[in-house]
C-alpha cells in the first residue's frame, strides 16, 4: 500500500505539473505575458493542466524571466534550491538566455545557463503569450520523462 | 436584469473565447515582428544591421572568399531596426514565432550565410556584391539589363561608366 501511494501520485501529477515564476530582474515585460497566459481567458494555460502556485515549495516548473542581475542572483539560486527535485526549468524571453539587450552589462551575471540548468528557452523580448503555451507544452513533454 | 439578458445572451451564442493553440492554429497578425530572415543575395556587406542591432545579434565572421552572416535568435528581440535600416531588403521581419526549443538546440538557432565576394567584370579587381534591390534605387530609370552589367562592376569601374571624365569616351 505504502509502496503504491508515491506511484499514483507520479502518475496524477505527470498529468498536472505546477506553474512557478522567478523574477531575476526582468523589465516586466515577460512577467506580463507570462500572467497573460494565465488569467486571460483568449490563452488560458491551465487547458493544459498546470496551474500557477505561490510557493517554490509546490512548484514543478519553474519559469524564469530576466537577465540575472548581479543584485538578485544570490536571491534567485536560493529560491531555486528550494523547489524540489525533479522540475523543469523554462527561460523565458531573450534576457535569460542571452541577456537580450542588457549583454555584458556590468550589472548582469547572467546568462542563466552559467548557473541553473535549464530545459526549454522561448527566446522573444517578449515571447507572445502563445509562444509562452509552446514552450511551457515542451516543459510538460520533458517533465514527463523526469517523473 | 435588462442590462444582463441580452449579454448573456450574446456570450451563450459566441461561443469560447479561449483560441485553440496549441490544440489549432493560433492567431497570428500578418504584421506580427518575430523571426528575422536574411536573403544573401540581396545583401551588399555594408554591415550596417551589424551596427544598429540594440542586442548585438548580428556578426559577420570573415572568410576567405567573404563574409559569413551570423544571427542569433536567442539574442534578437524583435526590434525590426535591422529590416528598417538595410537599404538592400537584405533583412525581413516574419511573423513565425515557432522559435521555443530545447536547451541542446539553443546554439544552432542561428541564421547563417556566407556572402561572397565578386570579381569586378571590368578591371577583374575583387569587390563586394552589388545586389539588384540596392542598384535599382541608386539608378532608377535604367533599364534591367544595364543594372545588371553595372553592378557586376566594382565601384570605380562603375564611376568611370556612369560619370566618364572629360575627354573620356562613355
Ligand atoms: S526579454 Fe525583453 S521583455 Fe523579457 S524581461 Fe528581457 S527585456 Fe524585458
Ligand atoms: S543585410 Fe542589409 S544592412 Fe546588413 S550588411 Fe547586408 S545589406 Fe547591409
Ligand atoms: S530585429 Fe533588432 S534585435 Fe533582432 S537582429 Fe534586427 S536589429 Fe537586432
Amino acid at each position: 500500500m505504502n509502496a503504491q501511494i508515491p506511484s499514483l501520485l507520479s502518475r496524477l501529477s505527470t498529468k498536472s505539473p505546477w506553474l512557478y515564476r522567478i523574477n531575476a530582474g526582468s523589465c516586466n515585460g515577460c512577467d506580463v505575458e507570462l500572467a497573460t497566459t494565465a488569467i486571460i481567458p483568449r490563452y488560458d494555460v491551465e487547458r493544459l493542466g498546470c496551474q500557477y502556485c505561490g510557493s517554490p515549495k509546490h512548484a514543478d516548473i519553474v519559469l524564469i524571466t530576466g537577465p540575472l542581475t548581479v543584485r538578485v542572483k544570490d536571491k534567485v539560486l536560493r529560491l531555486y534550491q528550494e523547489i524540489p527535485d525533479p522540475k523543469v526549468t523554462v527561460a523565458v524571453g531573450v534576457c535569460p538566455i542571452s541577456g537580450g539587450v542588457f549583454r555584458d552589462s556590468y550589472a548582469i551575471a547572467g546568462p542563466l545557463d552559467q548557473y541553473i540548468p535549464i530545459d526549454v528557452n522561448v527566446p522573444g523580448c517578449p515571447p507572445r503569450p502563445q509562444a509562452i503555451i509552446e514552450g511551457i507544452a515542451k516543459a510538460i513533454a520533458v517533465w514527463q520523462t523526469r517523473i | 436584469m435588462s442590462f444582463f439578458l441580452p449579454v448573456l445572451l450574446r456570450n451563450l451564442l459566441k461561443g469560447p473565447s479561449t483560441e485553440a493553440f496549441p490544440f489549432g492554429e493560433a492567431i497570428t497578425p500578418k504584421k506580427l515582428r518575430a523571426r528575422i530572415s536574411f536573403d544573401p543575395d540581396s545583401c551588399a556587406l555594408c554591415r550596417v544591421c551589424a551596427r544598429i542591432c540594440p542586442a548585438g545579434a548580428i556578426q559577420f565572421e570573415k572568410k576567405p572568399d567573404g563574409l559569413e552572416f551570423n544571427l542569433w535568435h536567442n539574442a534578437c528581440v524583435f526590434c525590426g531596426l535591422c529590416a528598417l535600416y538595410c537599404e538592400s531588403e537584405g533583412l525581413h521581419s516574419t511573423n513565425d514565432w515557432h522559435l521555443s526549443h530545447l536547451q541542446s538546440e539553443k546554439y544552432d538557432l542561428v541564421e547563417r550565410a556566407t556572402v561572397k565576394f565578386q570579381k569586378c567584370t571590368k578591371c577583374g579587381k575583387q569587390k563586394m556584391p552589388a545586389p539588384l534591390p540596392l542598384m535599382a534605387k541608386l539608378y532608377p530609370g535604367l533599364p534591367a539589363d544595364e543594372i545588371e552589367r553595372l553592378r557586376a562592376m566594382c565601384p570605380q569601374c562603375r564611376k568611370a561608366e556612369t560619370a566618364p571624365a572629360e575627354g573620356e569616351p562613355s
